[in-house]
């Protein structure tokens, strides 16, 4: 990390860092997108994608984001890197508030937030040489000024995620789904961020191409103290991954904790649902534990539901989750979760008799007789 | 021991492309027994897939080299293609990966469902065929069957389009139903409904089912018996219990490894090193040694095929050479996850 000439601006946005680490800290962020029709291009209506996230990311840790398609995790991501802007809220880097910089203010903080993106087919630019894709944040920058040092640079770069200097000089047709995400995370890594939101890293790879990634990903956080936002759908990877995990909901945040506050004493029913529907990769599981199932698909964020979001699919919905909105409250030491009934269930532990007793809809994971 | 319902041998399957011949699949062989669920497991490229499609006929580009594969003993390498026609999409029926892909967009449910109901059932009526279709849809749980019936699949939601996929698969009352990642593009809360929506396919039919996955977890929750494929071979069969607990293939063992298990806080991840053979020129001897953790360089490996050879257990072979050296491992899903 040595290599860095820090301009002024942004040697000054490093050292403004809150006394208890926090990095990042989002306050009532809104996305919404228009929905146009007609020849006059009239909008109709808005996609509620985030509505409303209070967050905080501190210095070092991984926040897993978790949910389903829809949910708002990915705009949420891209959103804090203001590559989308907001329609409201707050985004505080460091200390300051980047909420209405502009394009070419926004520079300084792009370098210390960085973004790896899902499919590492279609980020990385065809015609580009590795070393060009891994140069231009570099270049765009003026950092590493001279061929020389640019070249060393980039040679020093492919090393770190686990790749060769000769690669440098190929195209990124010649390389495999993980070796491209590996290219992807050089590439992020350029210019030294503090930050790094991970957009589905492993998601369109390979089972076994997976673990290399990420145990990549932890090796590169452990050495050079990153900060990670790991946005994901795949909850083993995210437990696997994650300090904290936030759960989202159609663009809210539904709950949110450490990762054993989340994975083990949940206390939201859909971050109950979401664990209980995995199916576990051992058939001793059969039959041991039953399986919440969740009736009908997510509202349409067009026109979300009153109140609590999830109360269409709920099965403790009342009155009162149609009339009033759960706000996010503590349940002990930072775990909050938005919920009129908020009770602690392990789905793991779903036994027969201890779903009787909290009256939770289910099913047997046992296989069909023949 | 029962007769198969379906049964493959040494099916070789090529494709020719611009940069040479694909050798997609080499050598495959098993048996779909009466009733039960088969799971064949691999990675993108292992072949899983296009075994299936081939011995339905429904990879033009592609060329059967050799091999056999006979429905209740019939084979249908030989089946005019008339008779074949007849068979999928009754008693062979499959479902696809992907609900939005598979169903026509400028038809409705309705009319995709009486086309397959008609195809198999000539002479049926328009109303029983309506009838049928509608208690199709209920059994697969659609609301308001009778309205979305008339429904085009833009109307109908992924876990809503894949209920219908199924719907259509079960018309036909199948003796062998192919599931080809029924699951891999739908959310996990959804996922969950279709696996309940599958069970009762197999209920309602008896169909002896195949299913095609990538995923451990679907395989550990819904098969009887599994195939692991690799590079285009199975490289280890066996019952589920035994190849969950007791893996006798480096990598089956690898794959179960490389798994960060949802119920577990795993410190570390132990990936299985290197990248998936190219099926053009794939290394010599066993495809997978350049990425084992068993072959350690040893020459037999890198020269010679392994056979699938029985490993002692019942029904259970392993394609490694040294897979002896493997007696007495136990895999971590069987321990760790029972906790």
């Amino acid at each position: 990390m040595s290599d860095v000439t820090a301009t002024p601006a942004s040697a000054a946005a490093g050292s403004a860092a809150s006394p208890n680490g926090e990095i990042l800290r989002i306050e009532e962020l809104v996305k919404h997108f228009p929905i146009r029709k007609g020849l006059l291009k009239r909008t109709v209506g808005q996609v509620h994608a985030v509505d409303g996230i209070d967050l905080e990311v501190r210095q070092g840790e991984t926040l897993g984001l978790v949910g389903e398609s829809g949910c708002g995790k990915s705009t949420l991501a891209r959103t804090i890197l203001k590559l989308i802007e907001p329609t409201s809220g707050k985004i505080v880097v460091n200390g300051n508030d980047i909420t209405g910089l502009k394009r070419r203010q926004m520079r300084e903080y792009r370098r210390q937030l960085q973004i790896v993106f899902q499919d590492p087919y279609a980020s990385l630019n065809p015609r580009l040489t590795v070393r060009n894709i891994v140069a231009e944040p570099l270049k765009i920058h003026g950092i590493a000024r001279g061929k020389q040092e640019q070249v060393r640079r980039v040679d020093e770069l492919l090393q770190t995620v686990g790749l060769s200097p000769e690669h440098a000089n190929r195209f990124p047709h010649e390389f495999s789904g993980g070796q491209r995400q590996r290219i992807g995370v050089a590439r992020a890594l350029a210019l030294n961020p503090q930050l790094l939101i991970l957009d589905e890293p492993v998601s369109a790879l390979d089972v076994s191409i997976r673990a290399q990634v990420i145990n990549l990903l932890e090796s590169l956080q452990r050495e050079f103290g990153l900060t990670y936002i790991f946005v994901a759908h795949d909850l083993s990877i995210v437990r696997h991954v994650s300090d904290r995990v936030a759960v989202m909901y159609l663009g809210k945040i539904v709950e949110i904790g450490t990762r054993d506050d989340v994975y083990q004493r949940s206390t939201h029913p859909y971050t109950q649902a979401l664990l209980s529907a995995v199916p576990i990769e051992s058939p001793y599981q059969r039959g041991k534990r039953k399986r919440i199932v969740l009736e009908g698909d997510v509202p349409n964020p067009a026109n979300p539901p009153s109140g609590c979001r999830f109360r269409t699919r709920c099965w403790k919905a009342q009155q009162i989750c149609a009339e009033v909105e759960p706000p996010l409250e503590d349940r002990g030491f930072g775990h909050r979760s938005a919920c009129h009934f908020a009770e602690v269930l392990n789905p793991f532990e779903l036994t027969e008799a201890a779903a009787a007793q909290v009256d939770v809809p289910t099913v047997d994971t046992d296989v069909v007789s023949g | 021991m029962p007769e198969p319902v379906l049964s493959i041998k040494d099916l070789t399957v090529e494709f020719q492309t611009e940069d040479g011949v694909v050798h997609a699949v080499e050598g495959l062989s098993y048996d779909l027994f009466p009733g039960e669920t088969l799971g064949v497991v691999g990675e993108s490229g292992s072949g899983k897939s296009v075994s299936m499609l081939s011995i339905l006929g429904l990879i033009p580009q592609g060329r059967i080299v050799r091999g056999e594969a006979s429905y209740k003993g019939k084979s249908l390498m030989k089946m005019k293609r008339s008779e074949l026609r007849k068979l999928r999409g009754g008693e062979l029926s499959m479902i696809f990966q992907d609900p939005m892909t598979s169903l026509n967009p400028v038809l409705t449910i309705g009319f995709q469902i009486d086309e397959a109901l008609a195809a198999h059932n000539p002479g049926i009526s328009n109303s029983e065929s309506r009838t049928r279709g509608i208690g199709l849809l209920a059994l697969v749980g659609v609301p308001n069957p009778d309205q979305r019936y008339d429904q085009y699949p833009h109307e109908f939601s992924g876990g809503m389009r894949q209920r219908a996929m199924i719907a259509m698969a079960m018309a036909n009352n199948p003796t062998v139903l192919i599931a080809d990642e029924p699951t891999t593009a739908l959310d996990v809360t959804i996922q969950a409904q279709i696996i309940e929506v599958l069970k009762t396919a197999q209920r309602e039919t008896h169909a002896a089912t195949i299913l095609i996955t990538h995923d451990l977890g679907l395989v550990a929750e819904l098969c009887d018996r599994v195939v692991v494929m690799y590079a285009g071979r199975a490289v280890e069969t066996g019952d589920v219990h035994t190849i969950f607990e007791s893996p006798r293939h480096p990598y089956t063992i690898g794959l179960m490894e490389s798994l960060p298990v949802l119920t577990v806080a795993e410190d570390w991840l132990r990936p299985i090193p290197g990248q998936p053979p190219s099926l053009i020129s794939p290394p010599p001897g066993c495809a997978f040694h350049p990425r084992c953790s068993l072959s350690n360089g040893r020459s037999l490996c890198r020269t010679s095929i392994p056979e699938l050879q029985e490993t002692g257990q019942p029904e259970h072979l392993s394609r490694c050479h040294y897979f002896q050296e493997l007696e007495g491992y136990k895999s971590r899903l069987a321990a760790e996850t029972a906790a």
